[in-house]
Parts: structure tokens; C-alpha cells; sequence
């Protein structure tokens, strides 16, 4: 099966495709995707950092430059930044792909606190496989959608210990940490 | 109920302040002079150094002690009306010129690699030179005919104590190497040559030795 | 020790990397949208962006790097004029005191740093501030510093504080707040000197007050902060009128702040119209 990074040159950022493709590789490795067409398309008309993914044959992940981008030398690719982002948005698509996640609303339907502990779930994961996470990001990020307190969390090192979860399974930690807050 | 006609002395048994003092009016001022002068040259320079040091933690501190220095310059310059001097600036002078010597060579180092240097001079030489002529001060001036001047001396050495720890625990955590320790005191004496000349923050007789006698001092 | 130290040798350890305004320029991306359709209008950071808490952490680094700068900017006033000739011994004070309060934001940045997650020297330092700060005439400094970047210290808290209030997160407003309180002070202390200098040099202020404007107008530039829900920071009317400024003072900052956010979007529009 293939992976593509598009565009192959780039004229608005210092990005390098083919090093972004040998990142997608191995984590398409590690996630166990090989059987899957991929292409990845870089819009790098926006320092924007969002991700968004189209699945069909091939499965297009859509990522704006600031996703890949080093924050402190703008226009530079970071290695970090893109194989966090990558890490995300690839182990959203595996999840997608799999019937624990027949359930999960799409994209577009998503609310930001179901954004979030989807977000907590890959990144905790992806923690696990040796790529340095800023975990307090993250936690910020979660508290963000769930409140500055302590049932948010418990909510939130729950999902990031975890690694076998099921969507219904987020969406109840999820739920049980907003009741407990009131 | 005491009988509030009951005649009291007007000091208390426990109360063993004394009228006699080192310092005249005249005296007194030329010292509040110099004290805000000093001051004046120490928070400038700490503001300027603030741009040219590296480490986050010392370019904080210096904000920091750049306004303490800044406060205790204001309180020499608004004691001086007190003692007398209704232009403030003309006290507002260094004792001597070697007093000015030093503070150019205080100011001297500017590159990012000198923050050692930097501190040395301010925490290892002239603070310590301020320690020294403000408890001078205080223990021999009259108890009660200059107690505003005690007042601000209380607070101002409060203040010094504390920057002299804090600059002391920062040039002890940037010395690394025994070439730096070597850095450290050649600076310092360096420095304190020159204020051996100047005689220290007031000139000579800053800590009572080699004191020229006053007229109108109470001793 | 140099008087006037140029802002490249502005000094700072390994993590940070310093960008000029015209890199910033160079940067042909722009996360200001065209688009007309009012959900994607909305770039002011609150809560309800998608990207919230980055969009967030991203300005909140932005304010860490302006108050090592404002702390640099006054400490250099402290030192860069003789007392009494060029710069009366009160203004001094004044900038003294100013160090000390732009020291503690630096530590109060540090903290919500590490609150939000963000690493010292995550994000490019913009040396544009310090920059308003080399001017040799110290009121003009006083009224680009003080007045112009201070007044934008001032939206940007302001912003900022009510992003933790919506979010619910009291250790951001609490904060914010406090800054907010030291930065009317500055921005006061600004308006104050300029008053006091120039009362009988309108020339002099007329130079002061034009130099502040193209401050506010470089800080202004992409329309960064405008009234406009399109700007990621907001206009703090209040919190200006506690500083001293005029109502109409306020709406030239207004009128001028979206301005630059049009002139940003029609330029944007010229550079994606060449590209296609
Ligand atoms: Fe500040
Ligand atoms: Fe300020």
C-alpha cells in the first residue's frame, strides 16, 4: 500500500517532504497501518495548526503548515512537531478504522470536549512509543474542556493511561468527570 | 485605672536612648548626600545591566534590586530638606573622585559572558561597602535628634541584607570553575582598591576611622 | 557599559531565538481568514476557538518575551540618560519601580507557562518592543513604551483574563489580573511624564504623540489587536480610560488598529490572487 506527501516542494515554509514522509512511515509502522493507502496533503498558505482527515481510497489527511512547524524559527520544520501531529492524527484514523469506534460522531459533529479527550487518548498513547509529549499541554488543553478541577483530572489520567479504550468508554469517563464537577 | 495626673518621667525606665550623636546637621546631610548619590549610580547601573545579562534568573533579580536601590536613593533625597539642604543636588555629589573612579569601573563590564563581574562588583564590593557605612550610621548618630535618619537606615540596611544574600547565592551558583573563582576575586580586589582610596561610601571616615572631628558633633 | 545598547545585543541564553518585524513580514502565511462567512470571522482568543488552549499558549509566550523586553527597555531608561539634564531623578524612579513590576511579570509569565503547558523559547521572540525602547529622546520612549506597548499590555491582560474567566480557570485570571493592575500604573506613569515634560514644549509633544502612533500602528500591524471579533486581541476601552487615556484617543487606536487588520486582509487577497 502507498503514502504520499503532497506537495512534494514547498514555497511559503522550509518544510521537506520526503523527511515528513519517512516520519509517516514509521509511524504508519508502529500503528499498524500498511495496509492502508495514505496521502497527506500540506496546506502551507495558513501558520494555522489544524489537522482534518478524508477517508476514501486513498485516505487523505488534510494538515496545515503550523502543525509541522517549529514555533521558534517560523517557516522551519520542527521534527517534534510532526511527529506528534502526525502521531494524533494517524492514530485517529486507526481508531476510525475500528469497530470501537464505529460510534464516534464525525469530525465535523465533534464538540470541543469530545475534541479533547480524543485528542488526551492519542496523545497519551503515542507517550508510550517514545516520542517526547509535553503532557501538562495537554492536561492544560483537557482542563480547558472540562474545568479546573479535580474530577477533570482524574478524567484526564485515566484516558491518558489508557490504551484499549473504546469510544463509548471516552465519551463516559468524559461524561462522569462534567458530573462530578457540578 | 492609673491616675492619669500621676507625674511620669518623659522616658520610660526601658527606654535608654541617649542624646549624644557622632554627626552634625552639616555632617549628617553631606552623608545623606553621598548615600543617594551611591544609590543613584547603583540603581542606574543595575537597570542598565539588566538587557546585558544572559541568565534569566540575575536579569529578574536585578529588576528586582534595581528598584530597591531606586527607593533608597528617594528617601536620602527627601531626608536632605530635612537636614537643612533645600537643594538637594548640591549634596547629591561623591565623596571624591576616587568614589567616581569606582563607579566607572563598577560599570565597566557590558559583554553577556561578564555576569560574574557584574555581580561581584555590586554584591561583593559595593554592598557590603553600604552594609558597613549605613550600621556606621546608625549606631553612633543621636537617638534622638536624628531618628528619621535611623528610620530609613533600618529599612534601607533591611534591603541590603537581602540583595547582598540573594547577589551572593547568584555569583555562588554562576562560579563553576576555579578559574572563575579566580575571575571573581581579582574583580573584587580590583574594585576594592579603588575603594580603599575613596575611603568608602562617604569618603574617608565612612566607618569611623581616620574621622576628621565635626564641628557641632555631640560626642 | 555602552549607553544606547542596539537591540541585537539584546542578551539572552540558548533557547531563545530572536525574529525582527521584518521576518514576521516575510512570512507570507496568514492566519487572518478572508473568508466572509461569520463562524470563520472569529480569531479573538476565547475558549470557544478550536484551538484555545495552543492559540493561548502561543500569546501567553508572546507576553513572557514583553516583559523581559519592557524590563529591559525600562532599566535601560534607568541608566541610558543623566539625571537631572536628560531625565529628571522622579521619571527615573518611576522607570526603577517599573523594573521591578515588569521582573515580577516575567516570574508571573514563567509560572502560567508552565501552567499552560509551554516551554521558555517554544515560540520566536519578536524584538519589536525593545525596539520602541532605543528611542534617545526619553519621552518619546516614555510615550512608545508607556503609552503605546504598555496600552497594548493592557488589551492583551485584558483578553487573557477573560479567557480564564470563560474557561474557569482562576489561576490565569487571578494573574492577569494583577499585571492588568501594574500595567494601568505604567501606562498612567507614561501619560504622566509626557504631560509633565512637554507642557511647554508642544513641539516636542507633538513629536511624542507621533512617534506613539506609529508605535500603536507596528503593533497594530495584521491587525493583531482591533474591536474587531476578527482580531485575536480585543480593544480594553475600561481598562485605557484608567490609564489616562481620552475617549478620543482610544478610538484613534481603534480606527487605526482596523485599519491595519483591513490593509492585512487586502494585501493576503493580493497574495493568494498572484498565486492563482
Ligand atoms: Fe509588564
Ligand atoms: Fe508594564
Amino acid at each position: 500500500m502507498t503514502v504520499e506527501v503532497t506537495p512534494q516542494t514547498f514555497t511559503f515554509v522550509s518544510f521537506d517532504s520526503a523527511y515528513i514522509l519517512r516520519i509517516a512511515q514509521r509511524l504508519i509502522g508502529i500503528f499498524g497501518l500498511e495496509d492502508q493507502n495514505i496521502r497527506i496533503d500540506i496546506n502551507e498558505t495558513t501558520p494555522l495548526g489544524k489537522m482534518h482527515v478524508e477517508f476514501g481510497d486513498p485516505i487523505v489527511i488534510n494538515i496545515q503548515s503550523g502543525a509541522f512547524e517549529d514555533f521558534s524559527r517560523p517557516r522551519q520544520q520542527s521534527e517534534p512537531a510532526t511527529t506528534q501531529s502526525l502521531g494524533r492524527i494517524l492514530l485517529k484514523v486507526s481508531d476510525r478504522l475500528s469497530p470501537e469506534f464505529a460510534d464516534a460522531p464525525a469530525d465535523e459533529d465533534l464538540t470541543l470536549m469530545q475534541v479533547a479527550i480524543w485528542e488526551t487518548y492519542c496523545v497519551g498513547r503515542l507517550s508510550r512509543h517514545d516520542i517526547e509529549i509535553n503532557r501538562q499541554r495537554w492536561l492544560y488543553n483537557f482542563r480547558n474542556r472540562h474545568g479546573f478541577n479535580d474530577a477533570s483530572d482524574r478524567a484526564f489520567e485515566k484516558i491518558w493511561n489508557s490504551d484499549k479504550l473504546t469510544w463509548d468508554q471516552l465519551q463516559s469517563i468524559s461524561d462522569t468527570a462534567v458530573a462530578l464537577a457540578q | 485605672m492609673a491616675d492619669s495626673k500621676k507625674p511620669r518621667a518623659p522616658f520610660a525606665p526601658w527606654d535608654r536612648r541617649e542624646l549624644p550623636g557622632l554627626f552634625s546637621v552639616e555632617e549628617s546631610a553631606r552623608r545623606v548626600g553621598a548615600y543617594k548619590w551611591c544609590e543613584l549610580k547603583l540603581f542606574e547601573a543595575l537597570g542598565g545591566w539588566i538587557a546585558t545579562v544572559p541568565e534569566l534568573d540575575v536579569k529578574m533579580r536585578l529588576g528586582a534590586h534595581c528598584y530597591k536601590h531606586a527607593w533608597h536613593a528617594e528617601l536620602w533625597h527627601k531626608r536632605l530638606p530635612e537636614l537643612r539642604e533645600m537643594n538637594p543636588d548640591r549634596l547629591t555629589v561623591a565623596p571624591n573622585e576616587h568614589m567616581v573612579r569606582f563607579i566607572e569601573a563598577l560599570t565597566e563590564p557590558e559583554a553577556p559572558e561578564l555576569t560574574i563581574e557584574k555581580l561581584v562588583g555590586v554584591y561583593r564590593v559595593f554592598i557590603p561597602h553600604f552594609i558597613s557605612a549605613y550600621t556606621f550610621h546608625l549606631n553612633n548618630t543621636s537617638d534622638i535628634t536624628d531618628a528619621p535618619t535611623m528610620r530609613s537606615l533600618r529599612f534601607v540596611l533591611q534591603d541590603e541584607f537581602e540583595d547582598w544574600r540573594d547577589g551572593e547565592m547568584l555569583i555562588q551558583s554562576l562560579i563553576e570553575t576555579p578559574s572563575e573563582v579566580d575571575r571573581a576575586t581579582n574583580h573584587q580586589a580590583s574594585l576594592e582598591k579603588i575603594l580603599l582610596a575613596a575611603g568608602g561610601i562617604t569618603g574617608s571616615g565612612t566607618i569611623g576611622f581616620n574621622t576628621p572631628e565635626h564641628e557641632g558633633a555631640l560626642i | 557599559m555602552r549607553k544606547f545598547l542596539p537591540v541585537e545585543d539584546l542578551a539572552r541564553d540558548e533557547r531563545f531565538n530572536q525574529i525582527t518585524m521584518n521576518d514576521r513580514m516575510a512570512d507570507q502565511r496568514t492566519a487572518i481568514t478572508t473568508d466572509s462567512r461569520p463562524s470563520r470571522a472569529a480569531n479573538r482568543i476565547v475558549p470557544s476557538r478550536a484551538d484555545a488552549s495552543d492559540a493561548a499558549r502561543g500569546l501567553m509566550h508572546g507576553i513572557f518575551v514583553g516583559e523581559i523586553q519592557a524590563l529591559e527597555g525600562a532599566g535601560r531608561t534607568c541608566w541610558d540618560f543623566t539625571t537631572g539634564s536628560e531625565a529628571p531623578f522622579e521619571l527615573k524612579l518611576d522607570m526603577a519601580r517599573q523594573c521591578w513590576d515588569e521582573a515580577r511579570h516575567v516570574e508571573i509569565s514563567c509560572k502560567l507557562s508552565d501552567w499552560m503547558g509551554s516551554e521558555i523559547g517554544e515560540y520566536a521572540e519578536n524584538t519589536v518592543l525593545f525596539q520602541a525602547a532605543c528611542s534617545n529622546d526619553p519621552v518619546l520612549r516614555l510615550a512608545g513604551v508607556n503609552r503605546a506597548l504598555e496600552g497594548l499590555a493592557i488589551d492583551v491582560f485584558t483578553t487573557m483574563k477573560e479567557f480564564g474567566e470563560v474557561a474557569g480557570d482562576q489561576y490565569l485570571e487571578f494573574a492577569e489580573d494583577w499585571m492588568l493592575a501594574d500595567e494601568v500604573t505604567h501606562v498612567k506613569m507614561g501619560s504622566d511624564w509626557l504631560r509633565k515634560i512637554t507642557e511647554n514644549d508642544p513641539e516636542r509633544r507633538k513629536k511624542a504623540l507621533d512617534f506613539q502612533s506609529v508605535v500603536d500602528k507596528l503593533f497594530s500591524y495584521g491587525g493583531t489587536r482591533s474591536e474587531s471579533q476578527e482580531s485575536p486581541i480585543g480593544l480594553a476601552r475600561r481598562f485605557r480610560e484608567l490609564a489616562g487615556f481620552d475617549d478620543q484617543e482610544i478610538d484613534v487606536i481603534a480606527d487605526l488598529s482596523l485599519a491595519a487588520l483591513e490593509e492585512r486582509k487586502a494585501a493576503v487577497l493580493e497574495a493568494q490572487a498572484a498565486l492563482n
